[in-house]
Order: C-alpha cells, then sequence, then structure tokens
C-alpha cells in the first residue's frame, strides 16, 4: 500500500504498511511470563472469553489483548479529586454499552506519584503495592483498568522487574503472604484510553454532534508511550504508525479533525515535581512549548489529554500566562471526557467541566451543545442534594 | 553543601564512593547502562534541557566513567531537574535510560537523608501524607486558592458547597472532601504492612521526621479502629 494522506492539517490520519521497529529487538514479557506461570512460580490473570477482548497490534508488531468487560477499575489518586469527570465519563460509557465493572473502596494508589515517589519509595514497595492492587482484581474475577498513566507505566515496569527478578518476586511474595495475598501479575497491563482506542467504533456510534469543523490536538502522556513503549498501541492507519494511535484514533472516529502540531513529542511541563517545586518551569513550558503551538501552527479548538498530570498541567496554567502577554487559550479535557460530550453526556453532572479553569463554553458552543440549560439542571440539583435528595449515582455501591 | 577554593565538594572521599558503589550494585543498573555512544539523542528530546543544566547524555556519562566524584556532582540538585518523562529511555539506539539511573540516585539521596532531598520534599509533605497515611493522592480539599493563586480565580470553586458538589458526583466512591477517593481502613492496614516490610516508612523518616510521627499517629488510629 503506498502512503495515503487525506488530511489537510497534518499526519493523524496518514496510513502507510510500515511496520515500526524502531530498531528494538526486545524479548517478549508476555511470553516469559506465561513460562513462569507454567513453573508455578507466579499465577497470571488472564484475559478470559468473558473480558470481550479487543486485539491492538503494540510497537514492535506484538499483539495485545485488551479486556473490554468485566472489569475492575484502577483509579487515579491525582485525577479524582481534581477532575471527577474524567472516571465518570469512562465509567458513563460502559453504563451505556452494558458492560460489567467495579468500583470499589478497597483500592489504594500505585504510590509512584512523581515517578516512584520522587525517591520516597523502592522497588519492593512499589512492586508490592502494585501486586496488591491486581490481587484484588484477581479474587474478584476481573481484569485491573488502569486510569492513571504514571500508574500504567510503573504498573508495566514492575511487571517486568518482577518477571525478570526472582529476588524481587521472592520478597514480594513474602510481603503478599503476610496480607493474606498471593503473587498475581495480570496478563497484559491496560491502561484506559487503550480501552477507549479499541471501543472508538462502538463509541462513534453513540454519537450526537456533528464534528467535522472541530480542530483537535492530541497531547500523549509521557507515562503512557514513552515507557515500555514496546507494550503502546500503535495502528497502521494512524499516523502511518509512527507514533501512538490512542487518544487519536477515537478523535478520527468521532469525525473530528486532529490536526498536528510542531511539539506533540514534547511533555506537558507537570515534570512529576516542578509543578509544585518549580512552577515557573511547568508555566512556562505549558505556554511555550505546548498552548501557543497548538493554538498558532493548529488553530486548536480542543486539546485532548490522556492522562491526570497532562490535564492538570495544561488547563491551570493559561491563566497565568496572560500576565505575561501569552494570549492563546485552548479547553484541555482527556479523550473520554470528549468522547463523551460528543455522545450526549451531560457537561455539568457527567462530564464535570466545571471543574476546569480554562473556559470550555466556546468548544461547546461549536458543537452545538447546549451548556446554559445543563448548568441550570445541575444547580437546582445541587439544591435538592442540600435539601437532603439522594444522588443518582452511576451504579449500586456496596452491592448487595 | 561546603566547597574548597577549587570548587571541590568537601565529603570524605569514602562516602562518595558508597554511593557510587550503592548506585552501581543496584539490581537495575545494568538494565538501565548500556553501552553509550555520546550521540546525544537522549539530551537533544529532554523536556528539562530547555530549561535546566540538565542533561541525560552527562548523567550517563558520568555514571560509565567509574569515578565517584562525578557522580558525586549530581547527587544535588542535579539530579532533581531531571522531568521522569522518560523521553531520553524511549529514543535511545542503544536502550539505556538515564530517567531510570535518576531514579536510582534519588532513591540513594532521599534513604541518606541529604538536605537537598528534604528541600525538594518540603512542599510535598501534604501528598506524602495523604498517600502513606491514607492510599491517596490529590484531595479536592487540597485544591484551594491560598495554595495555587497562579491558577487563577475559578480555583477557588472547590472552596465553596464542597461536600455538596462532591455529593453531586454520581461515583459514590468519590464522594467524600477529603480524599480522592474513600479507602476502606482495611486497605489502608495492607497498606501499612506492605509500608513496613519494604522499609517505606523508615525512608519517609529519614527525610522528614516531623511527617513520619503525624503518618505514625494516623497509622496507629486506623490500625486501633
Amino acid at each position: 500500500m503506498a502512503i495515503e494522506i487525506s488530511n489537510r492539517l497534518g499526519l493523524a490520519n496518514v496510513k502507510s504498511d510500515f511496520i515500526h521497529t524502531a530498531g528494538r529487538k526486545l524479548e517478549d514479557i508476555h511470553e516469559r511470563l506465561l513460562e513462569l506461570e507454567a513453573k508455578g512460580e507466579v499465577k497470571v490473570i488472564h484475559v478470559k472469553e468473558e473480558n470481550k477482548a479487543i486485539e491492538a497490534e503494540t510497537l514492535l508488531g506484538w499483539k495485545k489483548k485488551i479486556p473490554t468487560n468485566k472489569l475492575w477499575h484502577h483509579k487515579s489518586c491525582g485525577q479524582c479529586g481534581n477532575i471527577p469527570g474524567y472516571p465518570v465519563s469512562l465509567l458513563w460509557f460502559m453504563n451505556q454499552m452494558g458492560l460489567e465493572y467495579v468500583d470499589e473502596r478497597n483500592q489504594t494508589s500505585c504510590t509512584a506519584w512523581n515517578y516512584h515517589g520522587s525517591g520516597t519509595s523502592n522497588p519492593v514497595g512499589l512492586a508490592a503495592v502494585a501486586v496488591r492492587n491486581w490481587h484484588r482484581a484477581y479474587e474478584l474475577g476481573l481484569f485491573p483498568l488502569f486510569h492513571c498513566a504514571t500508574t500504567f507505566g510503573d504498573y508495566k515496569e514492575m511487571r517486568n522487574l518482577l518477571v525478570e527478578n526472582k529476588e524481587l518476586r521472592d520478597e514480594v511474595r513474602r510481603i503478599m503472604h503476610k496480607i493474606g495475598r498471593e503473587l498475581v501479575i495480570p496478563e497484559y497491563i491496560v491502561h484506559y484510553s487503550e480501552w477507549v482506542h479499541v471501543m472508538r467504533f462502538e463509541i462513534a456510534k453513540l454519537k450526537k454532534y456533528d464534528l467535522s469543523s472541530v480542530i483537535a490536538t492530541v497531547h500523549p502522556a509521557c507515562h503512557t508511550y514513552k515507557m515500555i513503549p514496546e507494550d503502546c498501541i500503535y495502528d497502521k492507519d494512524i499516523y502511518a504508525g509512527k507514533r501512538t494511535a490512542v487518544s487519536t484514533g477515537v478523535m478520527l472516529a468521532l469525525g473530528a479533525q486532529v490536526a498536528d502540531y510542531s511539539t506533540w513529542y514534547d511533555c506537558c511541563g507537570f515534570g512529576f515535581r516542578h509543578i509544585l517545586t518549580e512552577r515557573e518551569a511547568s508555566r512556562s513550558f505549558v505556554m511555550d512549548r505546548k498552548i501557543r503551538p497548538m493554538v498558532r501552527e493548529a488553530n486548536s479548538d480542543v486539546c485532548i489529554t490522556q492522562d491526570t498530570g497532562c490535564t492538570t498541567t495544561l488547563d491551570k496554567n493559561q491563566w497565568i500566562g496572560k500576565a505575561m502577554g501569552y494570549t492563546e487559550q485552548v479547553p484541555v479535557m482527556s479523550d473520554v471526557m470528549f468522547a463523551a460530550l460528543a455522545c450526549g453526556a451531560d457537561v455539568f453532572k457527567i462530564v464535570q467541566l466545571q471543574w476546569h479553569t480554562t473556559d470550555w463554553r466556546p468548544l461547546c458552543e461549536k458543537i452545538g451543545i447546549d451548556w446554559k440549560k445543563s448548568e441550570e439542571e445541575y444547580n437546582a440539583y445541587l439544591e435538592e442534594l442540600k435539601a437532603g435528595g439522594k444522588t443518582v449515582n452511576l451504579y449500586e455501591y456496596p452491592k448487595s | 553543601m561546603e566547597y574548597d577554593e577549587n570548587g571541590v565538594s568537601i565529603v570524605p572521599a569514602e562516602l562518595k564512593k558508597d554511593i557510587f558503589e550503592e548506585a552501581r550494585k543496584d539490581f537495575r543498573y545494568e538494565e538501565y547502562v548500556r553501552g553509550c555512544l555520546n550521540c546525544g539523542v537522549c539530551t537533544g528530546g529532554c523536556p528539562p534541557h530547555r530549561f535546566f543544566d540538565f542533561s541525560p547524555r552527562i548523567v550517563l556519562q558520568k555514571m560509565k566513567s567509574k569515578d565517584p566524584e562525578l557522580i558525586w556532582t549530581m547527587m544535588d540538585e542535579y539530579v532533581w531537574a531531571c522531568f521522569q518523562c522518560f523521553t531520553c529511555a524511549m529514543i535511545c539506539p542503544f536502550l539505556n535510560s538515564p530517567g531510570g539511573v535518576i531514579a536510582i540516585l534519588r532513591e540513594i539521596a532521599v534513604r541518606r537523608g541529604f538536605e537537598s532531598a528534604k528541600k525538594v520534599l518540603k512542599p510535598y509533605s501534604r501528598v506524602l501524607l495523604k498517600l502513606t497515611a491514607y492510599g491517596n493522592q490529590l484531595s479536592p480539599d487540597m485544591i484551594q486558592p491560598d495554595f495555587f493563586p497562579d491558577w487563577g480565580p475559578h480555583i477557588g470553586y472547590a472552596s465553596t458547597d464542597l461536600a455538596v458538589k462532591r455529593k453531586a458526583i454520581p461515583m459514590p466512591t468519590l464522594q467524600v472532601t477529603n480524599l480522592a477517593w474513600d479507602v476502606a481502613p482495611e486497605t489502608m492496614k495492607e497498606l501499612y504492612d506492605i509500608f513496613d516490610e519494604a522499609g517505606v516508612f523508615k525512608i519517609i523518616e529519614s527525610v522528614d521526621p516531623s511527617l513520619y510521627e503525624i503518618i505514625q499517629d494516623i497509622v496507629d488510629d486506623v490500625r486501633s479502629s
């Protein structure tokens, strides 16, 4: 197949039959994991038929099964307090599609915040926390789905370290026995954006608005695709297989235009500690390396993210930029939040854009969403709750 | 850190050698440091290199030099400039991971209670507290204008009627204000056991003894509940 270019704005839907090997010759950790299982060294959380997996291709052309049903939600400790519409939008889609899942209190953070807790943990602690959470999904008979990119990167790293190091396995196994659990490792470490990616055509069937005039710029998360890159989804029909396909894939499936910009590969500026301790660096990075190129080069209507820290950094740091003459502004939301908006989810009750700082109302108006009506209904709902009314939840909890 | 008239740090050579050996003996070291062609691709793509005196190529070269003095020069501010984004690891033709080396050096700096590590981690006391004592991190009630004045006036949205706004979120686990989600006490107890066994509490104690005391009070309360 010859290279086919149909998107005047950039590379997003360039197709190619080129296989992206990037010169890497790596051992498939998945095979080694199954060998350890055969020797009785570890238990494996397998993708079962009831998980209704959809297969995707990774950077090196390996197959990765993405389970779509009977999932255990591993929430993000930076996301739930700050961007509640992020997990809500994901669960909302699963309800729309009649899929089964569990969201519960019996989960901890991966504790890898700022990556490896800025040195405040160690490989044994990080691996034991990972296995503890994996085991919780295992005992419920569910497959874990990780919401956070840092968790995704950390858990991929911990899985690899556990597979490669007997001493680490022995130590983690000892700790697991102490807390009444076992050493289990998922067959695949799966990020929510991979679920969104493989479900993108099902998501597109729910679309309520014409998005052909919306120009999106995608910011991929470092901890999603730069860590253990051989385990990330690439697609020969998206960026010609040269960049990770997640997030861009769902935007194209929804019919939005995905525009390229020169700093696509740059991080968001969060810095994994700098957002609190070197804030000027984060702010400058956001405006100079991300928002300004997105607006000036691509005339972007929306910045699409796939992680907690990126969404926070890119959204919150635009306001202060005005003080230094940065007039460019673009609303920021994750792929699943944008998809939920496009599929008719309520702006306030589900997508929860009211918590965001950069103005998202012009985007809603461009799409044709009546956000004012949604705001009125939400405010009335808050009054009902204040008067003792009950919350309308996405699921029953605890299940009887 | 103190320096002599030639700008050399006044630290016993034995300590520098210990740190060097500690880094090289880490079981991840061989995975992170392979051959280096000095091509500089890692530094060319490194986001913090644009804003700080930091280069992943230099990190790799110093580690390969086998000179403890060179490693020592990175142990204070230098290692904390890295974003831990792992761009370097993704693009290195030799599959080195300078970001991984930085993670090892940071762990050593924190474990040994270096003043530079204490200074860097001080603003993270609240995060460390939530994470270690509750298994959680950024809670809704932490997002207040006095902590984030540069995030604009809308940040005050979380300051009013927070409890009812959280109650309106249609996920029961999220309907709390002091945690990102409501973690069950039994779950916290498992986390404490992991931190005890893995030596994580000891690490916190070495880098912030007063925070450690606060955490232990909470841990004791939860364990006795």
